[in-house]
């Protein structure tokens, strides 16, 4: 038998989705569901091992080759970048990054340099350079929205599913800057290697998206 | 306050005992190869111009450069790559010398990495260029050698990728899009990233050419691929591109490393640089690549001298981490004879030491002032034997 494939998986939704989807395709996930502490899991008939760890993490994991694949939101790949291969659009976790602020604010307007509170740094950062524009930049870790409202920032980038965060809060999007939904990455090296078995596997997944 | 000096900069290390000996064999056995094929050594300046980095045919960006400036205020970088300066070296120094050149390389590259991504900034590379001749012949010499390389380090879980840049170019010249729109193409194809491809190719119009360049990233494994190229779209030059890169592939079968030498079509780096045949090398263990090279006819030129060349460059510090995780114990020099005297035997006592040397002895001169000393070290490090120096006729 062939080493397994080894998947890095998104912690929490994204892996609760993907998950699904490989009990769509068949394979046995009995492992994943009890998994307890462990965090290396095996999912045996598709001779697949799967890991859990945070979407940054993900990255790292598979451009280093440690994990061969890796299943991840695009908001994550946008704001890391990085080297790898991103072959599916897995259609699920779809939600946007958009501009936002305080609702009825006129964000362009005036001459002064605006203040952007944000998660995603970098993809603030080349929206902004997209359009010329010099704006600063603060780095929010927790809820963003906080930001306009305490008049940190004049507005703020982040990810917007429904908007209904946004609106509970007193603040609309001003502008949407792309859409965002988990993708399947693959490791450069891992895909020339296990070529068989990892195109396989994908195929697997495109049928049952 | 000093707080930086027990530190090495980020994205660097010391290398002590066991790694200098695994990098030193790794690049012996790689210069063997070199040397037995007829390739010369030759070294470059750690510092470099930045004009010789700036050039149309290769981008270098410039956060990835380590900068400062000559004490006349003009911009040196620390050499990020080899072959540039070896492009000005050929067009200076080696105008008039006979062709073809066949030189090689070993020496650091410096790129500053993303921080914290566990990268390193300072990587040995070692590589040849062959330069002066478009012949085939000189493809397939520059593949063999690579593959030779790969196969020495690492017999069984390598591989070695071929393709030809001029596939996609031709395709993609024929589109009617501006070359902000091509080079995003080149991006999507080169991360294979299939969806938002197929969604920018369906906005600029269904045809042929989109069709065939949906197809690129997939266009990769074994012979099959250069049928699947061809079905998919053929014109006289793509012809000639497939039957050419055809050619080399099924040539190099000869070698015998069956099914450890694949074609990717949609190796689509550094487009501006490469000019024809490219090659990257993998091995089994090491996220990204650890050779990678190709045919470059344009470059060399932009020093004003219009010759072509191929060439690859092997990462050196990739090869030795492999070797080294595989479990590759290498042999460290013991010492066998430790020479002990009192102070007043202390010159004689070195003299007579040289002598065992000159045996053939590794031998260590005590700088311990007791004999007590000397054996408690001699014991510590391995039980080495220790000889009193007593005078002339000692023995």
């Amino acid at each position: 038998m062939n080493k397994p494939i080894r998947i890095a998986l998104t912690k929490g939704r994204l892996e609760k989705d993907t998950v699904a989807l490989f009990e769509k395709i068949g394979y046995d996930c009995t492992a994943v569901h009890e998994k307890g502490r462990k965090l290396i899991l095996p999912v045996p008939d598709g001779n697949i091992e799967v890991v859990l760890a945070k979407a940054a993490d993900v990255i790292t994991y598979v451009e280093h080759g440690v994990c061969d694949m890796g299943i991840v939101g695009k908001d994550t790949i946008m704001e890391m970048s990085g080297k790898f291969f991103e072959l599916v659009d897995l259609g699920f976790g779809k939600c946007r990054f958009a501009l936002a602020g305080k609702k009825g604010d006129s964000f362009y307007s005036g001459y002064d340099v605006k203040t952007i509170a944000s998660k995603y740094p970098n993809v603030t950062r080349s929206f902004f350079e997209s359009k010329g524009m010099d704006v600063e930049i603060v780095k929010i870790e927790g809820s963003v929205e906080l930001a306009p409202l305490l008049g940190l920032s004049d507005a703020i980038v982040d990810i917007v599913e429904t908007g209904s965060t946004l609106k509970e809060n007193g603040l609309e999007v001003f502008e949407d800057i792309a859409p965002v939904s988990a993708r399947l990455i693959v490791n450069m090296v891992s895909m020339k290697l296990f070529q068989k078995d990892i195109e396989a596997l994908i195929s697997l997944i495109e049928k049952n998206i | 306050m000093k707080r930086f000096d027990l530190i090495t900069p980020e994205g660097t290390r010391d290398l002590l005992f066991d790694d200098c000996l695994i990098r030193k064999s790794v690049e012996t056995k790689i210069h063997k190869i070199f040397e037995s094929r007829g390739y010369s050594e030759v070294v470059t300046p750690g510092l470099e111009f930045y004009d010789v980095f700036n050039l149309n045919s290769r981008y270098f960006p410039q956060e990835n450069l380590y900068k400062l400036t000559d004490n006349k205020g003009r911009l040196l970088v620390v050499r990020p790559d080899s072959t540039m300066p070896i492009a000005r070296l050929v067009s200076t120094r080696l105008k008039d010398a006979e062709l073809p050149l066949r030189l090689f390389y070993n020496q650091s590259v410096y790129s500053p990495n993303k921080s914290l991504a566990g990268k390193s900034n300072e990587v040995v590379q070692t590589g040849i260029e062959l330069i002066g001749t478009y012949s085939r012949k000189a493809d397939l010499d520059v593949l063999s050698t690579a593959i030779e390389v790969l196969s020495s380090c690492d017999n069984d879980k390598f591989r070695i990728e071929i393709g030809d840049i001029g596939f996609f170019r031709e395709l993609v010249n024929q589109l009617p899009s501006d070359d902000e729109v091509k080079e995003k193409i080149r991006k999507l194809i080169e991360a294979k990233n299939y969806p938002a491809l197929n969604d920018l190719l369906d906005s600029i119009g269904e045809n042929k050419v989109t069709n065939a360049l949906k197809q690129l990233p997939r266009l990769f494994g074994g012979e099959e691929v250069f049928d699947k190229a061809s079905s998919l779209f053929c014109d006289e030059k793509i012809e000639e591109i497939l039957s050419n890169l055809k050619f080399i592939y099924t040539s190099l079968e000869k070698l015998g490393y069956n099914g450890k030498i694949t074609v990717d079509l949609g190796i689509v780096n550094r487009t501006d640089y490469y000019t024809g045949v490219i090659m990257k090398g993998y091995i089994q263990g090491y996220g990204e690549e650890v050779l990678s090279g190709g045919r470059y006819d344009k470059l060399i030129s932009e020093f004003g001298y219009d010759v072509p060349a191929t060439g690859f460059a092997v990462n050196v510090d990739a090869i030795s981490e492999m070797l080294k995780n595989s479990g590759v114990k290498p042999e460290r020099n013991k010492t066998d004879i430790i020479v002990f005297s009192d102070e007043k035997n202390a010159m004689d006592a070195l003299i007579y030491a040289q002598k065992l040397r000159n045996e053939g002895y590794t031998v260590e001169y005590s700088p311990f002032d007791t004999i007590e000393e000397t054996k408690y070290y001699a014991q510590t490090n391995g039980n080495i034997k220790i000889i009193v120096y007593r005078g002339e006729d000692n023995e």
